[in-house]
């Protein structure tokens, strides 16, 4: 009986080392080749849609030429195309959304590391980043039908009251239609949405800070805020920066909710509170009945907001990777 | 396992001895502490005396560095962590509640197992603690900050570069660097936790060198694994285990005379 175990086990150990090798030299080609494909897969399809639109786009720019950036023209029937109000609506929409979001998002992250109770850590920390689970039609629905008229009542009306016939503020903070949407109402859409994103990343990035050298900020008798100012955040600037970047890119690009309260008008205005538009609203809006060189236009446009994201994405992994290493 | 004394009485010719009389700068009384449920330092009652070095010394978890936290109460950043009894500095129990944190700090300066420059120059690295309590006019913190880092050991190897980095320079330099921010303020007792664990010989020696010439204006406390250490640089030496002071005393008696049978093992190697 031993003999007969031991002997198939013999055979069986046999067997399979000598049957190992073969297949599995050719399968092991194979899930290379395979992974090897997967990740090629991805810079073909890059490749692919940034070769289209620049395809679809050229001959705009070529109608165009500089121009196309410079002017603020939008005109469907005369044929007339430019760039100039989309792009400054992106920018302006999404330094906005920085101006508002990087302070909070910061404040976030210096509760959550410094100041907050141990056990609140981490229902709090999961709450804010609930928040960028929402899908942005929720808050664009949420932007317009909610946000906008309290925004309009509240703000807009009282403020471009106040304000009307003063110098600059006079021009940057009044509503000729207080209507709730506009520039301004897009940029705070935005910054609720990137809040989530900069916060944790800040969260991370202060998280990461050895607690002795916190411990020699302490010791040396400063403040809370002190040590968060002088020490804290210093040490953890360029990561920080990387995480602005990363809400930056993400703003610049957010289509659906900006396209609900931005107002898509056409028009360059000083004020904030005046509608306008940004690249990708703009892009939503038309491309659906746009033909010939509008449709040349709205890939134009495409072009250069892939242009303006893909920068800022860059800059923001390079200050976020540089600091992991160091 | 050697049972012959690792230190040899030859290490304390021509040492400053230690100076009983001198007048107790930080007493602890009837001192306990918890990190959560855990009771970690026992009822120590141990004396510190003005401008002499006393040691800590003892295995791994004994409390040594606890007891050092509770001094300037950095531990009270961690609210599970908390001191009963009394810690007094000049006889003000600074366990007390009213206790400006912030001014019982700038009078307890601490330094730490590893160098901890703040992220910025050489020279607002050591001005910063100076700035917090001090307004003083550009020439006269110029003057304090010289002073802060000669004291330091360290001016002549910066006076070029005060507006580098702090950063930039050798482990050794940054925890000088480290050493200068804390006497900038002058603080009447220094805390030192390890400070020479992160570094090499050279730059250890140098670090004991400069301890021995701050204790004439400081009250020093410093913990150490290295017995040679605490023998070569303390006047008092105090051995704890477990959370409990087990001996104290001048320190060329506790080497050469452990009454305790716990620190003569522990100072000759049998355990720790």
């Amino acid at each position: 009986m031993t003999a007969l175990t031991e002997q198939i086990a013999l055979t069986r150990s046999g067997t399979s080392t000598r049957s190992r090798k073969g297949p599995s030299k050719g399968l092991d080609a194979l899930f290379r080749a395979a992974s090897y494909g997967s990740a090629l897969l991805v810079l073909v399809v890059l490749a692919g849609i940034l070769g289209s639109i620049l395809y679809g786009g050229w001959p705009a720019f070529r109608e165009f030429g500089f121009g196309f950036l410079t002017s603020s023209a939008w005109n469907i029937g005369t044929e007339q195309y430019g760039a100039l109000v989309a792009v400054t609506g992106t920018l302006a929409s999404a330094l906005l959304a920085l101006v508002i979001g990087v302070p909070i998002s910061l404040g976030i992250a210096i509760y959550l590391t410094q100041l907050c109770p141990g056990w609140a850590r981490k229902p709090v920390g999961m709450t804010i980043e609930l928040l960028a689970a929402v899908p942005s039609i929720i808050y664009g629905m949420w932007g317009l039908f909610i946000f906008a008229p309290f925004f309009a009542r509240f703000v807009q009306m009282p403020v471009s009251n106040v304000v009307e016939g003063l110098p600059i503020v006079g021009t940057l903070l009044y509503a000729r239609v207080p209507s709730g949407v506009g520039v301004l109402t897009a940029g705070i859409i935005l910054a609720i949405m990137i809040v989530p994103f900069v916060a944790s990343i800040a969260r991370d990035m202060l998280d990461q800070i050895p607690t002795i050298l916190r411990e020699s900020a302490y010791g040396i008798g400063c403040t809370t805020w002190e040590v968060v100012r002088h020490v804290l955040l210093p040490q953890a600037s360029v990561s920080i920066i990387g995480a602005i970047m990363l809400g930056l890119g993400r703003a610049l690009g957010e289509t659906m909710a900006v396209t609900f309260v931005v107002g898509n008008a056409n028009r360059l205005s000083a004020s904030v509170f005046d509608p306008g538009s940004t690249i990708a609203s703009r892009i939503a809006n038309e491309f659906n009945e746009a033909d010939g060189l509008q449709l040349n236009s709205l890939m134009a446009l495409g072009c250069i907001l892939f242009a303006i994201t893909f920068v800022v994405l860059i800059i923001a992994r390079f200050l976020t990777r540089r600091v992991k290493v160091a | 396992m050697n049972a012959a004394p690792a230190i040899s009485a030859s290490q304390f010719d021509g040492r400053n001895p230690a100076d009983e009389h001198a007048p107790i700068r930080i007493a602890a009384r009837e001192l306990n502490f918890y990190y959560g449920q855990f009771h970690s330092l026992k009822n120590i009652n141990l004396d510190f005396h003005d401008r002499q070095v006393t040691a800590l010394i003892g295995p791994s978890g004994c409390g040594k560095s606890t007891l050092l936290r509770t001094f300037n109460r950095i531990y009270s950043l961690y609210p599970e962590q908390r001191a009963e009894g009394q810690v007094l500095l000049d006889g003000q129990n600074v366990l007390d509640a009213n206790v400006d944190l912030n001014e019982l700090r700038s009078r307890i300066g601490m330094v730490f197992q590893k160098p901890t420059p703040f992220p910025m120059s050489i020279y607002d690295n050591v001005a910063f603690g100076l700035r917090l309590y001090e307004k003083l006019p550009k020439s006269e913190l110029d003057g304090r900050v010289e002073s802060a880092l000669r004291k330091a050991a360290l001016w002549d190897e910066v006076k070029d570069k005060l507006k580098q980095s702090g950063m930039g320079l050798s482990g050794g330099q940054q925890q000088r660097l480290c050493i200068a921010r804390t006497v900038a303020q002058s603080p009447e007792v220094i805390l030192f936790d390890e400070p020479t664990s992160a570094l090499d010989p050279i730059s250890t020696g140098r670090i004991e060198e400069l301890i021995e010439q701050l204790r004439s204006e400081f009250t020093i406390v410093i913990v150490t694994h290295n017995m040679q250490q605490a023998a070569r640089i303390s006047q008092f030496t105090a051995f704890m285990y477990l959370g409990e002071v087990i001996e104290v005393g001048p320190t060329n008696r506790i080497f050469m005379n452990p009454t305790v049978r716990q620190t003569q093992d522990y100072i000759t190697g049998r355990f720790g």
